[in-house]
C-alpha cells in the first residue's frame, strides 16, 4: 500500500491510497479529502449566531435565540450526513466489475456497482463546471440496445474533485491496440494510469 | 517536447509565445490562438465560415488554435472538430440576435480560465456584433495578452443605434493592438468610427472555397436567361430595388428567369410584385438555402445581380463570379475592390441604373461575347484562398508579438483621450474594476492550480503528433 499527497481543483490537499490484493486483477484505489475543518465550523457557526444575535437586539423575542441553536445543530448534522465525503473508494475486480464507495463524515456509506460487462470504457473528459473548465474521469456505460452507443457516463472521485491530467494516459492508450483487449484487462489498465495521471 | 521549446520569454507578461527550432530565435514563431466570437457554427453565415477556414489554415501553418462560442441549444462544453480544432462552447446566455448578454464581468472567470488553461498569447475576436467578442478584448488586455479585431461589417453614423455602437467601437478597440478589415471601404469606415490610428489597421480579404464553387456547363437552359439573386431578402440588401427591377425587365425580355434565393422580411415585396404583374412561371422564390445548396442554385442562371445598400465585403459576388456567372453589382461599399472590371458591372443603387447594366450583361449573353464559365472560373479562384488569407493574419500575429501589451496606467491614460470625458471615465472605472475581479480571481484559483490542457494542435499537438496519430481519434473521444 502506497500514499501519495495531490491537490484537487478548488487546491485543496487530498491523498491517494492504492492497495493491491492478493490476486493481481484486483486493486482499490481511495482518494481521502480533507476533514472538516475547526476553523470552517467556527466560522459558520459564528455566523448563524451572530445573525440570530442581530434579529434578536431588533425583535427582542428569544425564540429567535433558540432558532438558531436548532439551525446549528440541524445544519451540522444534515452536513455530515448528507454533504460531507471523507472517502472515496473505486475496487476494480477485473474479472467482476467496479464498485465505487463513498464514506460519508458521519460514518454512513453509499455503494454503487457497475458489472464489467457493462463498462465500455474508462475515459478522462473534458467538462465547463462551476466557471471553471476540468478534466474528470469517468466510465462509459454500454447502451444495452445500441452496441456501439454510450448509455450514460459515471463520474469517478467527483466530491473529491482530484485533478485528471490526461498526459500519461494519451500516450498509453495510442501504445496499446486497445481494440484487442478485453473490457476488464482495458479497466484495469486505465486504473493503473489513473494512479500515476491523478 | 522532442523539438526544444523555450516555454517563458522574459517579457514581463506571463503569456508569451514560444517559439520551435532552438537555433533561430525569431523564425517559425507558433502562437497561441484563441478565436473569440458568438457567431460559430450550427450558426450559418459568412463570419462563422470565415473563422473556421482561417482557424483550418492557421492550424495547418502550425500554430495552435482554439474557438470559444456561447452554446447553442444542447451543443455546450469542449468539441472537437476536423484536425484537432477545439471549440468551447460556453454556458452564457443570449440575449438578442444569437449574440450574449454583456455586463462586462461575468464572462472574466471562465475566459480566464480558458485563456490560463490554453496557454493562450493571442486573442483574435471577430465582428463587431457580438457582445462576446468585446468582452473577452477587454479581459484579455486586462489579463496582459495581445488582441487582434476583424470587423466584418459597415456601419453607418447616422442614427441613433450606429451613434451607440460606434462609441463602444471606440471605447472596445482604443488599446486593441492590431485590427483587420475585410475590404479598404471597411478599413476607412472602421478608422473613422472607432477614431483609430490608420497604422494599426490592416486589410484583409475574404476568401471563397474554389472547389466548392465549380461551374456546370451541362445545367444551364440554352433558350432562356436567368437571372439569379442569392442573399438575405432584408432592407439592407436592397430587395425594394429587386422589386422594381423585375416587372420592367420581365416585360422587355419574354425569355427572362428571375431566381431568388434566400429568406426575410423583404419576402412580401417581391411576392407582391410577383402577384400583381403575373410572373408566376419566370420569378422563383426558392426560399432560405443551405450553404451546400447555394452552389447548385448558382450555376442554373447566367447572370448574378446584387443589389446590396451596403457592404464591407461581398462573398456573394465572388461565389457566382467563381461559378462562371456574370455579375451585375450595386457600386456601394467595399463591391467595387471585390472583382477586375472586366468580370463585374457596377451600377448606382437605383432601378433605372441596375437596369442597364442587366440590359449590359444580357445583350453580351446575347452575342455570346462574354467570357465562359471556366475561364472566369479559372480566373477567380486565384483571386482569394483561405491561404493566403491565413499568411497574410499569421503577419499580423507575429507584427503583434512584438508590441507590448498596455500597463493598466497607460491603459486608462488612453481611455481618457480618445473616447471622452464622461465616457472614458465611464470605462477606465470598469477596467480597474475587471482588474481587482481578476485579481480576486487569481487569489480564489491562482495560476498554478488550474491544469495545463493538452494540445491538440500546435508544435505540441496530440492530434498532428505523430506516433499517436492511429490512436489520436480514439484517445481524444469527446462526449456528445
Amino acid at each position: 500500500m502506497q500514499e501519495q499527497q495531490f491537490t484537487n481543483i478548488y487546491g485543496g490537499a487530498i491523498s491517494l491510497q492504492c492497495r493491491s490484493y492478493d490476486a493481481a486483477s484486483c486493486r482499490e484505489f481511495s482518494v481521502c479529502t480533507q476533514k472538516l475543518s475547526l476553523r470552517g465550523l467556527t466560522a459558520c457557526t459564528c455566523a448563524v449566531w451572530l445573525a440570530a444575535y442581530a434579529l434578536f437586539a431588533y425583535t427582542e423575542n428569544s425564540a429567535v435565540l433558540s432558532a438558531a441553536i436548532f439551525v446549528t445543530l440541524i445544519g451540522l448534522l444534515f452536513y455530515l450526513h448528507f454533504v460531507k465525503i471523507d472517502q472515496e473508494s473505486l475496487l476494480v475486480i477485473a474479472s467482476l466489475g467496479i464498485q465505487m464507495t463513498s464514506y460519508y463524515a458521519s460514518g454512513k456509506e453509499s455503494t454503487t456497482f457497475i458489472e464489467m460487462n457493462n463498462v465500455k470504457d474508462v475515459v478522462i473528459n473534458e467538462a465547463i463546471y462551476m466557471q471553471k473548465v476540468i478534466y474528470y474521469l469517468c466510465i462509459l456505460l454500454k447502451d444495452p440496445v445500441d452496441p456501439h452507443g454510450i448509455s450514460e457516463v459515471v463520474p469517478v472521485f467527483q466530491t473529491s474533485a482530484a485533478r485528471h491530467l490526461p498526459t500519461r494516459w494519451t500516450a498509453s492508450k495510442a501504445a496499446g491496440p486497445s481494440n484487442s483487449f478485453e473490457g476488464a484487462v482495458q479497466v484495469e489498465i486505465n486504473m493503473c494510469i489513473l494512479e500515476t495521471t491523478l | 517536447m522532442a523539438c526544444g521549446i523555450e516555454a517563458k520569454e522574459t517579457l514581463p507578461e506571463p503569456n508569451n509565445s514560444y517559439r520551435v527550432n532552438c537555433g533561430k530565435w525569431s523564425l517559425l514563431r507558433a502562437h497561441r490562438i484563441c478565436m473569440v466570437s458568438d457567431f460559430f457554427y450550427p450558426n450559418m453565415g459568412g463570419v462563422e465560415s470565415h473563422i473556421y477556414q482561417l482557424s483550418q489554415c492557421l492550424i495547418e501553418r502550425g500554430h495552435k488554435v482554439i474557438i470559444v462560442t456561447h452554446a447553442y441549444g444542447n451543443r455546450k462544453g469542449v468539441r472537437y472538430l476536423t484536425n484537432g480544432l477545439k471549440i468551447y462552447y460556453l454556458p452564457l446566455k443570449v440575449m438578442y440576435n444569437q449574440s450574449t448578454a454583456t455586463t462586462l464581468f461575468h464572462s472574466l472567470p471562465l475566459l480566464r480560465y480558458i485563456f490560463v488553461r490554453e496557454r493562450i498569447n493571442m486573442v483574435h475576436s471577430h465582428s463587431s456584433f457580438s457582445a462576446m467578442a468585446h468582452d473577452s478584448l477587454f479581459h484579455a488586455k486586462t489579463m496582459g495578452i495581445h488582441t487582434v479585431f476583424t470587423d466584418h461589417s459597415l456601419f453607418g453614423f447616422a442614427d441613433v443605434s450606429s451613434v451607440l455602437t460606434n462609441k463602444l467601437l471606440t471605447v472596445s478597440l482604443c488599446d486593441t493592438n492590431h485590427i483587420i478589415c475585410v475590404s479598404y471601404t471597411s478599413k476607412e469606415n472602421t478608422v473613422l468610427r472607432a477614431a483609430l490610428d490608420p497604422e494599426i489597421v490592416s486589410v484583409i480579404p475574404n476568401a471563397v472555397d474554389p472547389a466548392e464553387f465549380m461551374p456546370d456547363q451541362d445545367r444551364r437552359n440554352g433558350s432562356t436567361i436567368t437571372i439569379v439573386v442569392v442573399s438575405r431578402l432584408v432592407y439592407r440588401k436592397g430587395i425594394d430595388l429587386l422589386g422594381g427591377i423585375i416587372p420592367e425587365l420581365c416585360q422587355k425580355y419574354p425569355h427572362l428567369h428571375f431566381l431568388v434565393g434566400g429568406e426575410g422580411p423583404k419576402r412580401l415585396v417581391l411576392e407582391e410584385v410577383r402577384e400583381r404583374y403575373q410572373l408566376h412561371d419566370r420569378v422563383h422564390l426558392l426560399g432560405a438555402l443551405e450553404h451546400q445548396d447555394v452552389r447548385n442554385v448558382l450555376v442554373q442562371g447566367q447572370i448574378f445581380l446584387n443589389t446590396s445598400l451596403t457592404e464591407a465585403f461581398c462573398m456573394a459576388i465572388v461565389e457566382a463570379a467563381s461559378c462562371g456567372l456574370q455579375v451585375v453589382s450595386t457600386r456601394v461599399g467595399g463591391i467595387p475592390e471585390v472583382l477586375p472590371e472586366n468580370l463585374i458591372i457596377l451600377c448606382e443603387p437605383s432601378v433605372k441604373s441596375l437596369c442597364e447594366g442587366l440590359e449590359k450583361a444580357i445583350a453580351q449573353h446575347q452575342a455570346e461575347r462574354s467570357p465562359s464559365p471556366e475561364s472566369i472560373h479559372n480566373t477567380v479562384k486565384t483571386f482569394y484562398t483561405w491561404r493566403n488569407v491565413a499568411e497574410r493574419t499569421e503577419k499580423v500575429y507575429d507584427r503583434v508579438a512584438g508590441e507590448t501589451v498596455l500597463p493598466m496606467c497607460e491603459r486608462l491614460e488612453r481611455l481618457f483621450a480618445h473616447c471622452g470625458s464622461v465616457t472614458g471615465y465611464f470605462f477606465a472605472v470598469c477596467a480597474v474594476v475587471n482588474f481587482l475581479f481578476l485579481l480576486f480571481l487569481r487569489w480564489v484559483t491562482p495560476d498554478s492550480i488550474i491544469d495545463i490542457a493538452v494540445d491538440a494542435t500546435g508544435p505540441n499537438g496530440a492530434w498532428t503528433r505523430q506516433h499517436i496519430s492511429t490512436g489520436a481519434k480514439k484517445g481524444k473521444r469527446t462526449e456528445a
